[in-house]
């Protein structure tokens, strides 16, 4: 039998009353700003009540008063691990609003920038995830990689995280031949890379113990609660739109989609491990598939001519003058253009007035919408266990406080 | 729902051969000698910032700089495109006359400022110059105590990079940590190539 006298030696019952607990914004396991307010019964936890807000910086509004391109260096600091895949679903709306088609070699350049990121992003995710689980090393070696990412970004483009690499009507530069050697060689050592991970995690029992059956969410709970992207794979359903829907050149590569079984922790990592040796394999492809030719449409309205003929000729004075001081006008309409991104499904929902602004945008961002399943994956689980369903939603609150 | 391309991901089975192998610490011993083997090789770390600099590439997109030509003329001719082309407001540009040949036309820049720490460095303003007068040079070391200290004039914006404009990148160099009154600097010397990886 219990003990419960105290020190007067009276009978006194024990009980344990519901706590509140503020957990973030500034805990180190929070992933950047989240703040989750948690009921906890002793340690479990009855309720989970993320607070987003604090980086939100009115994205949406400020689109309105911007012109087109002036928009796309903005949605580099939406999800700031994968800058290019926020590039690329912007433009992709905003030529699917003009109705163009850009050129074969720009299709494969993005789907290249677009699967680094993809790594970039995934390699980030790893890593925090293994640091709040107390695997410290991973980290560093995810950053390794990652940092290799970079140095092509910088290559290609000039930025590192916030990368403005698309532009409407295809890049804004060609790759040259140094990148698709580098590009070429990460391939190469990537395969290695990975296997280091898994061999650092996925046989680990503590590593094991953190994350099988925690934060178990069914096929029908996801696709419920609206999530996308690795965290339903997770669960067992098929879906990336990459496959079901392909843009770009998806349909002509060949890759993968891997799917869990359980849908809990353990899954959503297995996946994310496989979907960054997918990614390597369609970089593979798209090197090796990538014709020669332009990078850009033949609109000069759209995109200005190169700098060369501005000097020399007139009409590309006039065109380069235009383009830089009133852009371009884009036909009256509506359109919603949604990509695979690293986390999920990014869309974007643009409403044109027939001017140079968009009258409204409304980005569906994927971390926005994972994070709230927060609640059903962590109800009855530890307090520890957040760390664990959080870091496996992989949510990046520039993304989710746009 | 379309089952193609699908891929099962593989979840171990605990078995009585996962039993053996954990008794036997074999998961530790596995994690151990990668991180032992990376102990024994070479460290690819950047002594930054007091023995190495890392010089980026050709295209990297850093702090702001005013060209001339080869006459020593300012390129800029103060259109104001830039200014136009800037997703953030951060250029200010007052044009003035002038038939001195200081600038390649009449026109010259009376004041050229960027705010640097409004800026996204997204080379938009690079773009839009019809004279290559602005670019993004390869200064990345913007630190400041102030906040006034990141309002870039002209006459410091027209002051020489350090790392000229034809020059490779891509590399590791050695470099030396120096400070001075108006903060710290990290001088590098580019022909001196360290190796890594
Ligand atoms: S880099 Fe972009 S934000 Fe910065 S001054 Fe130039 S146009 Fe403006
Ligand atoms: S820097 Fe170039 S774009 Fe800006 S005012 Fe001078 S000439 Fe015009």
């Amino acid at each position: 039998m219990v003990d419960n006298r105290d020190i007067n030696g009276d009978e006194e019952a024990v009980t344990t009353k519901e706590l509140t607990l503020s957990f973030g914004p500034q805990h180190p396991a929070s992933h950047g700003v989240l703040h989750l307010v948690l009921d906890l019964q002793g340690e479990k936890v009855l309720r989970a009540d993320p607070d987003i807000g604090y980086l939100h910086r009115g994205t949406e509004k400020l689109a309105e008063n911007l012109l087109y391109p002036q928009f796309v260096p903005y949605t580099d600091r939406l999800d700031y691990m994968c800058a290019m895949s926020n590039n690329l679903g912007y433009v992709l709306a905003v030529e699917k609003l003009l109705g163009i088609e850009v050129p074969e070699r720009a299709k494969y350049l993005r789907v290249i920038a677009a699967e680094l990121s993809r790594l970039a992003g995934h390699l980030v995710c790893i890593g925090a995830w293994g640091v709040d689980l107390g695997a410290m090393t991973v980290l560093l070696y995810a950053f390794r990689e990652r940092e290799m990412i970079l140095d092509l970004f910088e290559m290609l483009c000039g930025g590192r995280m916030t990368l403005t690499y698309m532009r409407i009507g295809g890049v804004r530069w060609d790759a040259t031949d140094l990148f698709k050697e580098k590009c070429a060689e990460l391939c190469r050592v990537m395969p290695g890379r990975i296997d280091e991970y898994e061999r650092l995690l996925t046989g680990n029992r503590i590593w094991i113990k953190r994350n099988k059956n925690v934060g178990v969410i069914s096929a029908e709970d996801a696709i419920d609660l609206g999530l996308s992207g690795p965290n339903l794979r997770g669960s067992g359903v098929s879906w990336d739109l990459r496959r079901d829907e392909p843009y770009l050149v998806y349909d002509r590569l060949d890759f993968e989609i891997p799917v869990g079984q359980v849908g809990d922790c353990f899954d959503r990592y297995l996946v994310r491990i496989e979907e960054m040796r997918q990614s390597v394999r369609i970089i593979e492809q798209c090197l090796r598939d990538m014709p020669d030719g332009p990078f850009v449409v033949d609109m000069p309205e759209i995109v200005p001519p190169p700098k060369q003929d501005v000097y020399k000729n007139m009409e590309a004075l006039i065109h380069h003058f235009k383009y830089v001081s009133h852009s371009f006008k884009v036909p009256k309409g509506e359109v919603y253009h949604a990509i695979e991104a690293p986390k999920g499904e990014l869309g974007y929902y643009i409403v044109s007035d027939g001017s140079e602004r968009p009258f409204r945008l409304k980005i569906r961002v994927p971390s926005f919408v994972n994070l709230q399943s927060t609640d059903h994956m962590s109800r009855g689980e530890y307090l520890a266990d957040v760390v664990a369903v959080i870091s496996s939603l992989d949510p990046v609150f520039g993304e989710c406080d746009k | 729902m379309n089952e193609k391309k699908v891929k099962i991901v593989k979840r171990d089975t605990p078995g009585a051969l996962d039993l053996a192998k954990k008794t036997v610490f074999l998961d530790f011993i596995k994690g151990l000698s990668i991180t032992l083997r990376y102990n024994l090789s070479r460290s690819i770390t950047i002594r930054y910032p007091d023995e190495e600099k890392w010089i980026p590439y050709p295209r990297f997109r850093g702090a702001h700089t005013l060209n001339r030509d080869e006459e020593g003329r300012e390129l800029c001719v103060a259109c104001e495109l830039c200014v136009k082309a800037c997703p953030t407001n951060c250029i200010t540009v007052v044009p003035m006359e002038d038939d001195t040949g200081k600038g390649i036309a009449d026109r010259v820049a009376k004041v050229w400022e960027v705010d640097l720490a409004r800026c996204f460095f997204c080379g938009y303003c690079e773009d839009a110059c019809p004279t290559t007068a602005v670019r993004l040079g390869r200064d990345y070391e913007l630190a400041c105590f102030e906040l006034d200290k990141a309002r870039k004039t002209k006459e410091e914006l027209l002051k020489p990079q350090s790392v000229p404009e034809d020059f490779e990148g891509g590399i590791i160099v050695q470099a030396k940590l120096q400070r001075t009154k108006s903060g710290i600097k990290v001088k590098p010397n580019l022909w001196k190539k360290k190796e890594k990886k």
